[in-house]
């Protein structure tokens, strides 16, 4: 029964995983004839003295220092303040919208909203007496519209994960926590934070996961510009590889450093806040 | 009564077989996908044992699948409506259009008349001395303005006082900053338009094709000519006749100084694209925008341009105009008999025929002397009258197959040089050339 699994694993993610590597080594450029020549370590040379590589990998550490922090604080805040709130049901739902709404068309939309002349955000801006914003023109407003569109679509994410999460705490503890005196804020931050707090680990991780590979915003909104302030390591991957000349070897050393950098930095996390333990999986 | 039955069912399946329906896939850009459309349905009216599908994608996408195609000779696509700077890369996959010729001359249509195809047109698409796509598309960018505004007595008086000469159509870029100013609110409050020009400079392949609307005056100088030599067909304006970059000059320079002098009349130059400018002129916030040609039926039918005649303006680029052609191939990888079928499908497609239908209903810049001699042409869309003098020296783009890594490094560096993270000096130019020489493996 496990076998077709097992086969299909092996062929639709070993596989390529392996010939992605093999490629990463080869010169592969199939805008040209005769290459996929083995050159060793070379591209993976070429990737530390590549401005627009470094600057890729400058913009998605932004975003997991920034926008990921702020996902979980937006997503843990409405967890607990939407609790017993009056039309929770309607509100659960309707904070989940930004999540199901597929990429491209979040994109798009805030392409919208962002625009310089017609986009309603600049509008409101003008209504409290602020000059309009260049967002996709400016290297800052750009970035920030980015962090923007990103922590729209993803904190919902947070929310329903802590927010289930919330509701699933033992009840007994909660009881014992409010007979010996503590309520509101007390309460939460003394034991349901506590309670939570390999949840939100795992969402965490699980959030910076995600951010490293962040493309989809960037292609619908600013395609990396203006220059490549808001180009992530991803995209940057995407252009050498697919959109700009198929330079299949290069591209492809630039997505195994992605992978290699993404496995150490989850498994220091996952060392550092000690997850195994919190989620009562490992003896230590 | 059993060999006469063999013989009636044999009969049926040769007749089944020779009637059959060969079905040929196109894969086309957004831009042509309409006019392609409606010709594949001209098409299988006349040869209903051919069937044509068009596949639409847009720009960004639309290459790298043709080059995956190409490259797996997986034969998903037997059309191929290829912008004509991929002609180095995509050749390796497309039919030497001479040579099928020479093999099959039964499908030529002898009414075809190759020279009346434009020259620049045909060259565009020939490769290693292979022809490897029939020209499709002529685009080209013109320069759309305010008729109403620039006609209007008073702003022409108000200009005069203004900067002490008359108000026109701008011819230099040097020109078309004096009458941006004038256009733009924040600077004349008397202005009718919000801005005076629209102006796409985003990190995309658009940058690429602008700077060259700059960057072409001086290229094509006498001055650019003597330093430079001759532009090379392969390697376009931005090279020398050498093959080495060009813009890495003082000539690249004041291309650059005249796009940012221009900048502070545009909304959000660094932020609009192709869609955001489109919108800026036809919605009348603007009073002037570099744009294609197929732009203008959307002008033309956009309220705030109403009556069209009177408020739209077409003039050729202040500084040069840049091509921006499609070609149609053949896939290398396909059967002869698709081949065959598409190939029927490419001649009529770029008949004299389709090429006046698909500029009057749809836009489509013509690829034939004949369309652009022809007086219902010329009535039907405006822009017909100025193409003969703007195709005489617009500006090209490099076809070498590295051409997108060098869009790809240029449209960064050039945003960066705009918004000012890189300084505007020579040494910026010298080292983004470095680049260039790097990808040319020089």
């Amino acid at each position: 029964m496990i076998l077709p699994a097992i086969v299909l694993f092996l062929v639709m993610t070993i596989y390529p995983f392996i010939y992605m590597i093999y490629n990463s080594f080869t010169n592969l450029d199939l805008s040209k004839k005769g290459t996929g020549q083995f050159i060793g370590l070379k591209n993976y040379f070429e990737i530390f003295q590549d401005r627009l590589a470094i600057s890729s990998i400058e913009f998605t550490i932004l975003l997991v220092l920034i926008a990921v922090p702020l996902e979980m604080i937006f997503g843990l805040g409405l967890s607990y303040l939407l609790r017993d709130l009056f039309g929770e049901k309607v509100l659960r739902s309707l904070f989940l919208i930004p999540m199901m709404v597929p990429a491209a068309v979040g994109g798009f939309g805030w392409k919208m909203l962002f625009n310089f002349i017609f986009g309603p955000i600049n509008y409101f801006l003008g209504l409290l007496g602020f000059q309009p914003i260049e967002w996709f023109g400016k290297l800052n407003s750009a970035r920030m519209a980015v962090m923007i569109v990103e922590i729209w679509q993803w904190t919902p994410f947070v929310f329903l994960i802590l927010y289930a999460a919330l509701q699933a705490l033992p009840k007994d503890i909660l009881d014992a926590g409010k007979v010996d005196g503590a309520s509101g804020w007390k309460l939460f931050m003394y034991i349901e934070l506590p309670l939570l707090r390999p949840i939100i680990y795992v969402t965490l991780l699980l959030r910076i996961i995600d951010v490293l590979r962040a493309f989809d915003t960037v292609y619908m909104t600013t395609y990396g510009g203006p220059g490549s302030a808001t180009s992530t390591w991803s995209f940057y991957a995407y252009k050498v590889t697919v959109s700009y000349g198929w330079n299949i070897g290069y591209g492809s050393a630039l997505c195994v450093i992605l992978v290699i950098v993404s496995a150490i930095l989850i498994n220091t996390l996952t060392r550092i806040l000690n997850i195994g333990k919190e989620l009562g999986l490992s003896k230590e | 009564m059993r060999s006469r039955l063999l013989v009636v069912l044999v009969l049926a399946v040769l007749s089944a077989l020779a009637f059959a329906e060969v079905t040929i896939s196109v894969v086309a850009c957004s831009d042509n996908a309409d006019s392609l459309k409606w010709l594949a349905q001209e098409f299988m009216k006349k040869n209903p044992d051919i069937k044509v599908d068009v596949t639409t994608l847009s720009w960004e996408v639309l290459y790298p699948r043709i080059l995956a195609d190409i490259s797996a000779k997986s034969g998903a696509f037997d059309v191929f409506n290829w912008d004509v700077m991929t002609a180095g890369a995509v050749s390796q996959g497309c039919v030497d259009l001479f040579e099928f010729i020479k093999q099959n001359p039964d499908l030529v249509d002898p009414e075809y008349d190759m020279d009346d195809l434009l020259p620049l047109a045909k060259n565009l698409g020939i490769w290693d001395g292979k022809l490897v796509g029939f020209p499709y598309f002529n685009n080209t960018m013109l320069f759309y303005y305010r008729k109403d505004l620039f006609e209007n007595p008073k702003h022409k008086e108000e200009f005069e006082k203004m900067f002490g000469r008359p108000l026109r159509v701008p011819t230099t870029w040097a020109e078309a900053v004096d009458v941006a100013r004038y256009f733009t609110k924040s600077f004349n409050k008397n202005s009718p338009t919000q801005y005076g020009i629209a102006l796409m400079f985003p990190t995309t392949h658009t940058m690429f094709y602008m700077y060259l609307i700059f960057f072409g005056p001086y290229r094509r100088s006498v001055e650019g000519i003597t330093r430079f030599g001759p532009v090379d067909l392969d390697y376009g304006d931005y090279f020398t006749s050498d093959r080495k970059p060009a813009f890495a000059s003082d000539l690249g320079l004041k291309a650059f100084e005249d796009m940012k002098a221009l900048m502070p009349y545009s909304p959000d130059p660094l932020g609009s694209d192709y869609g955001e400018t489109l919108e800026y002129f036809a919605k009348g916030i603007v009073a002037m925008v570099p744009q294609w040609t197929n732009p203008y039926l959307q002008f033309k039918s956009s309220p705030a341009l109403q009556p069209a005649e009177e408020k739209i303006g077409i003039a050729p680029m202040p500084g040069r105009s840049v091509a921006g052609n499609w070609a149609l191939g053949i896939n290398k990888f396909i059967s002869q008999e698709k081949q065959r079928a598409a190939f029927k499908f490419i001649q009529f497609a770029t008949s004299k025929w389709a090429d006046k239908e698909k500029l009057i209903r749809f836009a489509i810049a013509p690829v034939r002397k004949s369309t652009l001699a022809d007086v219902e042409a010329q009535k039907a869309i405006p822009w017909v009258k100025v193409l003969p003098s703007i195709y005489a020296d617009e500006t090209f783009r490099p076809r070498i197959p590295e051409e997108p890594r060098l869009e790809d490094i240029s449209n960064i560096n050039f945003a960066k040089i705009l918004s000012g993270e890189l300084p505007l000096t020579i040494d910026t130019l010298n080292k983004l050339a470095a680049e260039w020489e790097k990808v040319l493996g020089k």
